[in-house]
């Protein structure tokens, strides 16, 4: 009860950090010092030295929202508490897939080490003894006998018969995903159904986005496509997604999309413009539920992908600026994400 | 004894050629913490590419050695390095007069270490390989059985045929349900019959056309084809014959790779361990790499910190290697760099057992209170007053004296507590519960309950003011004048807290709570809470909301703190009612029956009651006490040593 109250306390308090698509569209046409400045004034000190210190800005971002994510972390308990964890350690994941393809590439410690990120308290892989790993079988063979075992053990197989690291990225994404499912069903019934919508959008945006991609973009045979995507019980179900592989085109997947979907997706002609209507969407939906009173776990999930959309759009702001792209050019990219 | 030894800041300049076997002097020497300092005109780190090479090196030679079964070949004891077994001078002393490898004698190692690696690995690969083997043999034995048992024959099944196209193997369980809806796409079937641990076995059927297509969807599902062999598609007797056959193949294969396995071990053995010798004369420079070496082409450059009272030994164990090629300049930390200085502490023989248990909260910052001292005497004292009897604390007393292996370190620990025990037993006048054994100096807790509560209170009342004070103490050490005066656990809560008790005491005596005291607890009150918005980095409403939360939350604790004190007296009175009850007990008892309960109550009360206000104690010196000046946030002085860089905490009192 009382960590409930400071979940949501603190949710709200920092709900007020969060860049509105208004203020980031602002920023693109300020000067780089000007930017500074606003970064400062939020408290982002960090990101406001931009890319004049050493340290990588993806890097800052994520120990800002791991930063974050421990303080809302901290109230929670049971598995609620393992929904959140879980959702922290897909950078964990990212780190996985950094030391394979280095392994596969052949890079050397050095270069690798600045590319694989901090994850502080959540850590729960030992990065030294990894990347010491002689070749990817043994890397491999060392993760699975460490905590992503159960992520790792089935994308080893698929890699090692097709020597394909398509496949292991797309397995091992896909794992983890399925995994995050599982969690969030756990607890899908405490927070309600706000969590659940959360999840929902989710996971069918990223099932929904595949889908295309795999279909149409890489060409890949329905059989193939369907096994690649996550297994889930939102609004995308299984069956659905049987039926959605097989269908010819762009605009016959989208006609055959549940009414909200296909509302929303309608006159969409490429995969991008799918992927930024219902990123939109569903930032606009997360906004919704933090302004709700929904569940506390439920807000801070809102929050957390918020933030982290949030932070990605400062990012390629700073990055435009860096590279002394034009305003507009910044403007698209944010476009994407807003 | 009370805060952390003083720290110097030592840079030392060497030969880039001599960095090597400075490394290992300062390693010998084993008071230098490498750190990285960017005072230092050149940024380059000349050892990193010696670090990265002697990395690879260690982790291939662990390798090998694991291979090899010579784990243990290559260290005999932590401080000791590994070396080739010879008699002459011991290994500190051998160090300390051997030339440590350069980059290239480091890279040669390597690549033989390679090459020892390739030619093991080909034989470890294999032994993979068998196992694996091994594994599907009796798995394939298995399914064999219950194939036989399936009312299907096997040959026509598999035979080639122009319209279907017949598969059997094996896929993970968990993609079983996916894998099948996906087939079902390209009008196959997976039927499965068999399940061995997370595999399950099937049979996967469909139109021969089609069947090319889903021979990716397989490999992305980590399906193995189950090879049948043709010996299998025969009589089961011969079926038998061929898997006894391939039994004994794999065996013969598996004794041969052992005999590799052995050789390898025999053949590069006395090398081996000559290269885990080399590697651990290079690990010094290989470690300070990580932290603090720079330097140029030329000149390699050491920082870190070294304990004032080692920087003369230091500079003499240089000169005896180096005869004056070297240059050292010391200094003392900066202001700004107080927070990385690491902390060293310096704890009489005696009072070393108590180190584990403050450390087990958090080391001291540099120059923050020690509170090892602190805790030793509150602990002792409160278990004493929470447990007095003389014959329980000297059961406790002997108990703690035969500790041995894992529990030795709490042998000091606990024979003080009994210790303390015993004289707060003279105090209460108890032995074994009994009342009317000794006479008490002082009187029994039960006589008079509330005069315990009181004095109990007033104990700690006194405790929490001397944290405020500690608090005060350890932030003016950090240079923060302004925590130490506004901070709710510093000076103005002190003025605080000691306003409103003296407030209450004289409300209590019937004088009320006079102006002067509300005065002084309103303006201690009001500094706190803008203190804390002021220092509190966030947006303005943030800003007030912590700064009334934390201030509220501060007030309340001080005085949740100061009662929590009350279970000292309350544990006391416990004591008593336990002994009671325990004599109740055997009261109604006779004989055996009396005398067995009365031991058996007693050590209860020694063992369930003791541990019972051990923990209690440890809470409260822990959450009453540390968690309110003692930041524990301190980094570990680790100095270079030969055998790998250790955490030193405590060294003893020269």
């Amino acid at each position: 009860m009382l960590g409930d109250a400071y979940l949501d306390t603190r949710v709200s308090l920092f709900a007020q950090g969060l860049w509105s698509d208004d203020e980031l569209t602002a920023l693109v046409h300020r000067s780089p010092a000007e930017v500074s400045q606003a970064l400062n004034a939020r408290g982002l000190t960090e990101l406001a030295a931009g890319y004049s210190i050493h340290s990588s800005l993806e890097a800052r971002i994520i120990a800002r929202l791991l930063q974050e994510s421990r303080i809302l972390v901290r109230p929670l308990q049971g598995e609620e508490r393992q929904f959140l964890l879980y959702w922290i350690r897909r950078f964990e994941v990212s780190n996985v897939k950094t030391l394979i393809r280095a392994r596969l590439s052949g890079e050397c410690q050095a270069e690798l080490a600045p590319k694989l990120i901090d994850m502080g308290p959540f850590a729960r892989l030992d990065l030294t003894a990894l990347t010491q790993t002689e070749d990817v079988r043994s890397l491999m063979r060392a993760l699975e006998a460490g905590p992503y075992a159960e992520i790792v053990r089935h994308a080893r197989r698929a890699f090692e018969d097709s020597q394909d690291p398509f496949i292991l990225d797309a397995t091992l994404d896909r794992a983890y995903l399925e995994g995050l499912v599982r969690h969030a069903r756990a607890v899908e019934g405490g927070p309600g159904a706000a969590l659940h919508d959360l999840m929902s959008r989710l996971i069918d945006r990223i099932n929904l986005v595949w889908l295309l991609r795999y279909r149409f973009n890489y060409d890949l045979p329905p059989p193939r496509v369907y096994y690649l995507l996550v297994g889930a019980h939102y609004q995308l179900g299984a069956d659905l997604l049987r039926r959605l592989v097989t269908l010819p085109d762009l605009a016959a997947v989208l006609a055959a999309l549940p009414t909200v979907y296909a509302r929303l997706l309608a006159g969409a002609d490429d995969v991008f413009a799918v992927t930024c209507r219902l990123e939109n969407a569903a930032a606009v939906h997360a906004r919704r539920v933090l302004r709700s009173d929904a569940p506390p776990l439920a807000r801070a999930f809102a929050y957390l992908l918020l933030r982290e959309r949030g932070l990605r759009g400062l990012r390629a702001v700073l990055r435009g600026h860096h590279l002394g792209l034009p305003e507009d050019l910044i403007g698209r990219a944010l476009g994407h994400l807003h | 004894m009370l805060r952390t030894l003083p720290m110097r800041h030592v840079t030392v300049y060497v030969l880039a050629s001599e960095a090597a076997d400075t490394a290992l002097v300062l390693a010998a020497h084993g008071q230098f913490a490498p750190a990285a300092d960017g005072e230092v005109p050149w940024g380059g780190n000349p050892a990193e590419s010696y670090r990265q090479v002697w990395l690879q090196a260690t982790s291939r030679l662990q390798r090998i050695l694991q291979w090899c079964g010579l784990e243990d070949g290559g260290r005999q004891q932590t401080d000791s390095p590994a070396r080739p077994q010879r008699s002459g001078p011991s290994p500190l002393e051998e160090a300390r007069v051997a030339a440590a490898p350069t980059l290239a004698e480091l890279e040669a190692l390597h690549a033989w270490l390679g090459e020892v690696w390739q030619a093991c690995s080909r034989c470890h690969d294999e032994h993979l390989r068998l196992e694996a083997e091994q594994k599907r043999l009796v798995e394939l034995e298995q399914t064999y059985a219950r194939l036989t048992h399936l009312d299907l024959d096997v040959t026509r099944l598999l035979r080639a045929d122009a319209l279907l196209k017949v598969r059997l193997g094996q896929v993970p369980s968990a993609h079983l349900k996916r894998l099948q809806e996906a087939l079902a796409l390209a009008g196959h079937v997976l039927i499965p019959f068999d399940q061995a641990q997370e595999m399950s076995f099937a049979l996967v059927a469909g139109p021969r056309p089609a069947a090319a297509g889903v021979d990716d969807l397989l490999t992305q599902a980590g399906w193995r084809e189950l090879p049948v062999p043709q010996e299998l598609q025969t009589h089961p007797a011969a079926a038998r014959a061929h898997l006894e056959q391939e039994k004994t193949r794999i065996e013969a294969l598996a004794g041969a790779c052992r005999q590799s396995q052995a050789e390898h071990a025999a053949r590069y053995g006395a090398r081996l361990q000559e290269a885990a010798w080399r590697l651990e004369l290079a690990r010094p420079l290989a470690e300070a790499a990580a932290l603090g070496v720079h330097g140029s082409r030329q000149i390699t450059v050491f920082t870190g910190w070294v304990p004032r009272r080692a920087q003369n030994a230091l500079v003499a164990a240089l000169e005896a290697r180096l005869h004056g090629r070297y240059r050292v300049i010391a200094r003392e930390p900066h202001a700004d760099e107080l927070d990385r200085v690491p902390s060293l502490l310096a704890h009489p023989r005696w009072l070393r057992p108590f180190t584990p248990l403050v450390r087990n909260y958090g080391l001291p910052c540099y120059g923050e209170f020690d509170p090892t001292l602190l805790f030793a005497f509150s602990y002792v004292l409160l278990f004493g007053a929470m447990f007095g009897d003389v014959g329980h604390g000297a059961a406790i007393f002997l108990l703690a004296a035969g500790l041995r292996g894992r529990l030795a370190w709490l042998r000091t620990v606990g024979m003080a507590c009994g210790a303390a025990s015993i004289a707060f037993g003279f105090v209460y006048g108890s032995v074994f519960g009994h009342e009317d054994l000794l006479p008490a100096l002082w009187r029994s807790p039960m006589h008079d309950p509330q005069q315990l509560l009181t004095l109990a209170m007033v104990a700690g009342a006194g405790f929490i003011a001397a944290t405020h004070l500690l608090h005060a103490y350890n932030r003016l050490n950090q240079g923060q004048v302004a925590a130490a005066l506004f901070e709710g656990a510093g000076l103005a809560g002190l003025v605080f807290y000691a306003s409103v008790l003296d407030g209450l005491h004289a409300l209590y005596l019937g004088q009320g709570f006079g102006p002067y005291h509300a005065a002084g607890a309103c303006l201690a009150l009001g500094a706190i809470t803008v203190h804390r918005a002021r220092t509190h980095r966030a947006t303005a409403v943030e800003r007030i909301l912590v700064a009334l939360i934390e201030t509220s939350e501060a007030v309340i604790r001080s005085f949740a703190n100061t009662l929590s004190f009350l279970r000292v007296a309350a544990f006391s009175l416990n004591h008593v009612a336990l002994s009671f009850a325990v004599f109740a007990l055997a009261g109604g008892l006779g004989g055996v029956g009396r005398e067995f309960t009365l031991i058996l109550g007693h050590a209860l009360i020694v063992v369930l009651e003791g541990g019972i206000v051990a923990i209690q104690c440890m809470r409260l010196m822990y959450y009453e006490g540390f968690a309110r000046f003692y930041n524990g946030g301190g980094v570990e002085f680790r100095p270079l040593r030969l055998g790998g860089r250790e955490t030193s905490l405590t060294v003893g009192v020269v």
